[in-house]
This record gives C-alpha cells, structure tokens and sequence, in this order.
C-alpha cells in the first residue's frame, strides 16, 4: 500500500522534473532570442511559435482540414502500400520459387530511393490526392514486405514438425501456426511503413500540392513565417505520433497474446463464448 | 528493424545455380520483351511505361553523347557524403556525451521521442527559408536526415550494457574511461552501425527531396526537368542511376560493418586474432 503512494509520488516528483526543465530550457531559449543571441529567422521564438498554434488552430481553424487531409493521404498510402507487401510477402512465404523470382525485384525496389521518384509519380497520378497516396505506398511497401516474409519464414521447426505429425494440412499450418507467430514482427514492420508513408505524402505535397500540412508549411517557411511554420512541422509530429499510436493500439487488439493482462480478458471472454455454447447444445 | 539489414537475409536466402539464373534472366528477358511489345503497339501507355530501348538509348545520351548527368550525379553524391559524414559524426558524438551521464539521458528522453515521430524530410522548408538556396542548404538537411539514427541507435546501446559486465569491470577496478573503451563502446558498436546504415539509406532520399523543394543541379533537378517535359525515358534513366549508387551505397555499408563489428563473423574474428596474436608474440620477442 505505502509502496503503491510512494511510488505514484516518485512519478509526480519526476514528472515535476521533467516539466521544470522544459520550462527552463524554453525560457532561456526565449530571453537568448530576445537578446538577439538566436537567429529568429531560423529558429523562431517559442513565443512565436505559441502564437502561431494558437492562430492556426484558434483564430483561424485553418489547420484541420490540412490535418485530415494529410492524415487520409498517409493513411490511405499505408492501407495500400502495406496489403501489396502483405500479399507478396504471403505469396512467398507459401511458395518457394515464387519468393525466388519475386525477391530480386523487391531489392532493387528498396536500394532506389522511393521519394526519387516523386515528380514521376506526381506526373502519373496528377496534382491531387492519388499521387501522394500512390507515393506513400511505393515507400511504405518495402518494410512490410521484409518484416511479413522474415517472420513467416521463421518457424519453429518442431511446432511445424508436431502440426505435420497431427496431420495439418498446408493452409492449417499457414493459418493456425505461421500467421500467429509472424504477427508481431509485421506490426513491427508496420509501425515503420506508416511513418514512412507519411513522410512519402508530406514530400509529395512539396513538391506539387494545393493542401495538405506539407503545402501549409512550405507556404508558411517561404514567406518566412517561421513561427507558423514551425507550429505546422509541430502538428506533423502530431500526426505521427497519431498514426504510430493507431497501429499501436490495433497491434494490442489483435496480437492480444503478448501482454498478460489482455491475454487474461480475451480468454476469459472466450471462454464464456465456450460455456453459452456447451450450454446450447447439451440442454 | 531496419529495412536495410534485411535486404541481406532476402538475398541470401535462396540458393543459386546456373538453371536458376537461367530462369531469372528468361523472366526479365520475357518482362521487357512483352514491355517493349506492349509499348510499340500502344497497349502500354508510353507515359508509364518508357519503351526499354528508349531508357537504354537515354543511358547513351545522358552519359555519353551529352554527358550531362555527370555534374548532377557529382554533386548529389558530394553533398549526401558531407551531409552523411556530418550528421552522424554529431549524432554518434553527441549520444556518446549523453549516455555518459544517467540523468541527462533521461531528461533527453521525450524530446528524442517527439522528433523520431516528426517525419525528418519534413524540416526541409523551413531549412531552406533559413540557408537559402545552394549547397549549405542542401548538406543541412542530408546533416539532419543523418543525425537522428545513429543518435538513438548509439544512446540504445549505451543504455544496454550488462549490469553483470559492468559490475565485473568496476570490480577489477577499471576506470570510467576503460569501461567505456573496452565495454560500452564495442558493446554499442554493432547498433552504432546499424544506425548508420539506416541514415545512409535515407541520406540519398534527403538530398533528392531537398533538391526537389529548390535547387539549379543535382540529380532531383535533372528528374524534376525530365518529367517536367515528360521525358519518361530520361527521368527513368536518372531514377536507375540513382538504384545502382544506392546498391553500391548497400553494400559499402555493409563491407563498412562487415570490417569494425569483425566478431559477428567467425571467420573474421578468428582472422583478427590470429594477426593480433602474431602481433602481440612480435611484440614480446622485441621485448626479450
């Protein structure tokens, strides 16, 4: 019990701690701008850059349809980009020769630089949303393919030596044993690709775009309105963060296994799932 | 984790023999025939799909009739060397002052968390607002884009060293700086490379954003011009250069780890012993 306070004590002390050095450090970066030791054309006062979040998201709301914008771009990009790795990554793993012919050319694919090809997609796809889409998926479908392929492959060889012996067929042994295990690797490789497709639709939007965070920002830094700017690059952050937490969340959902405490409700509600059925069919 | 140190698994997980390279080329032979049918007779729409012939006559103008690319890929590749070079120097000699310290790293902490998520090619603009247009602009971006993995990967490292070793070190009485040299620093070095690695990987894809964004030469320039004037065949050809300086980039990085983390390798450690053994008994018959 004492324990339990004095450790939730610990925690506000150190959170304390924490919050009084970022204000240490945003002031003396303030009063160093002020006192003209900063350059504030490159690094905006932190009042500015207060300033401008309120503007952006305040004042003029201007900035969430810019956020939802970037956010379905992103998204959208990842969603494809990552069930064409899922799709090949499956394909190989269930077939040999399949993963021969197929790895050369995903190889190749990773050693170019996706962004390259970025004005050749824009002039694929056009000025509008399918291309940053499109270019978010060229770049976030490498680390899905590799982590799905690396962790299908590696099983346990007694597990598939016991699912052969109780006589599993190809497709059960794909299902009920390989897809299991090589899930938490693929969100590992998921939480890699969806920042990536981010960053593949913020720079579509540079170099050709009417919204989206990107173009805000761009149009914020050129007209040197740092502070705006950097409250703009603030909200990507954001929307990283958003975007990782999602896959987060769904990677606790569905690979339920690997915390105790979600492995104890999902089993336990099957479990009752089992009683009502068992119940239904001896009465 | 990385992206990049899995490509080696995939490529030496099948095994090579003449019947299969045989198939391979067959498959990229029948690929490109049925691509350059295709675009001859109109089915392939020749704005995606430049016929092949065109891509390998724009090999021969760009690098030998015109000679234009040389300057571009010139300076694309000095500036992601100075900007590679420069970013992980800072990231790994910055990680390696504050992991020295318990309580700095911990402060650090959030704000390593906060600017990972932040998509690092993103800051492009606003550099670009600060250092203008040329060469410093460019370089500081690919010093950015550079910066953040060896950093964390570095501080990782430090942060994971054996208690048990450590206490084994203090308790033979070695100094702050021999647990650094013999334990921390060879115990971090593989993710140190790993982190460089990963920086590597993205120091090509900064440079070509940043050039994207603003810039009068460079190889981003030469695709954006091509594709401006939807020259299909010459952008492809600047984009397979950029694939063939990327393998080559691959397998630099990987010689680099290859050649500093020699125990991974057995036949490398055993090597590296064998000379420091002949070393040291040199060392000893001078002696008496």
């Amino acid at each position: 019990m004492s324990a339990a306070v004095y450790t939730m004590l610990g925690r506000g002390v150190s959170a304390a701690k924490h919050l009084l050095v970022f204000v240490a450090f945003i002031l003396t970066w303030e009063v160093a701008a002020r006192l003209g030791l900063i350059d504030t054309v490159l690094l905006p006062r932190p009042a500015e850059i207060a300033a401008g979040i309120v503007e952006l998201y305040v004042e003029k709301g201007s900035i969430y349809r810019h956020f939802a914008i970037t956010f379905y771009e992103a998204f959208a990009g990842f969603v494809i980009g990552g069930g064409i790795g899922l799709a090949l990554a499956a394909g190989s793993a269930l077939s040999a020769s399949f993963r021969r012919y197929v790895a050369p050319y995903a190889i190749v694919l990773n050693v170019t630089p996706g962004l390259a090809l970025t004005p050749i997609v824009i002039a694929w796809f056009g000025f509008g949303y399918s291309s940053k889409i499109a270019l978010g998926a060229i770049v976030c479908f490498f680390p899905v393919f590799v982590n799905a392929l690396i962790a299908l492959t590696r099983g346990d060889e007694d597990t598939i030596e016991m699912f052969r012996s109780l006589g599993a067929s190809r497709w059960q042994t794909f299902m009920k044993l390989q897809v299991p295990q090589a899930l938490p690797l693929v969100f590992a490789g998921f939480k890699i690709a969806i920042t990536t497709a981010l960053v593949g639709a913020v720079v579509a939007e540079f170099s050709q775009g009417t919204a989206g965070i990107g173009i805000l920002m761009q149009r914020y830094a050129f007209a040197l309105q740092m502070g705006n700017a950097i409250a703009s690059l603030l909200s990507m952050s954001l929307l990283g963060l958003l975007l990782f937490y999602l896959i987060e969340i769904l990677d606790d959902r569905i690979v339920f296994w690997r915390r105790d405490a979600r492995m104890a409700a999902v089993s336990r509600r099957r479990r009752a799932k089992w009683d009502v059925r068992s119940n239904k069919t001896s009465t | 984790m990385s992206a990049t140190d899995e490509t080696s698994a995939l490529a030496s997980s099948g095994q090579w023999s003449w019947r299969i390279v045989a198939n391979h080329v067959a498959i990229l032979a029948g690929l490109l025939g049925a691509w350059e049918i295709g675009a001859r007779t109109g089915f392939l729409d020749p704005l995606f799909f430049p016929r092949p012939t065109d891509i390998l006559a724009g090999f021969w103008r760009l690098y030998v009739t015109q000679g234009n690319i040389w300057d571009h890929l010139g300076l694309t590749v000095a500036e992601v060397l100075t900007g590679f070079v420069a970013g992980s120097v800072l990231g790994i000699g910055l990680a390696l002052l504050v992991g020295m310290s318990d309580r700095l790293r911990r402060y650090l902490k959030p704000y390593v968390i906060i600017s990972e998520a932040t998509p690092r090619i993103a800051i492009g603009p606003v550099i670009i607002a600060a250092f203008g247009f040329g060469w410093t602009s460019k370089v500081a971006i690919v010093m950015l884009v550079c910066f953040f993995a060896p950093f964390v990967n570095t501080l990782n490292g430090m942060v994971n060293v054996d208690e048990n070793e450590m206490d084994m070190m203090r308790s033979m009485r070695a100094s702050k700086w021999q647990i650094f040299r013999k334990l921390m620093l060879p115990d971090a070095l593989p993710e140190i490379l790993g982190g460089l690695r990963l920086a590597m990987a993205s120091a090509l894809g900064g440079a070509l954003v940043a050039e994207f964004i603003a810039s009068n030469a460079g190889l981003g320039v030469l695709i954006n011009q091509y594709t401006g004037v939807l020259n299909m065949a010459s952008a492809f050809v600047c984009v397979l250069t950029l694939t063939v300086l990327g393998f080559f980039i691959f397998r630099g990085m990987e010689a680099l780890d290859h050649w500093i983390v020699f125990w991974s390798d057995r036949r490398r450690t055993e090597q590296v012993s064998r000379r420091r053994a002949r070393a040291w008994s040199e060392r000893m018959e001078k002696r008496t």
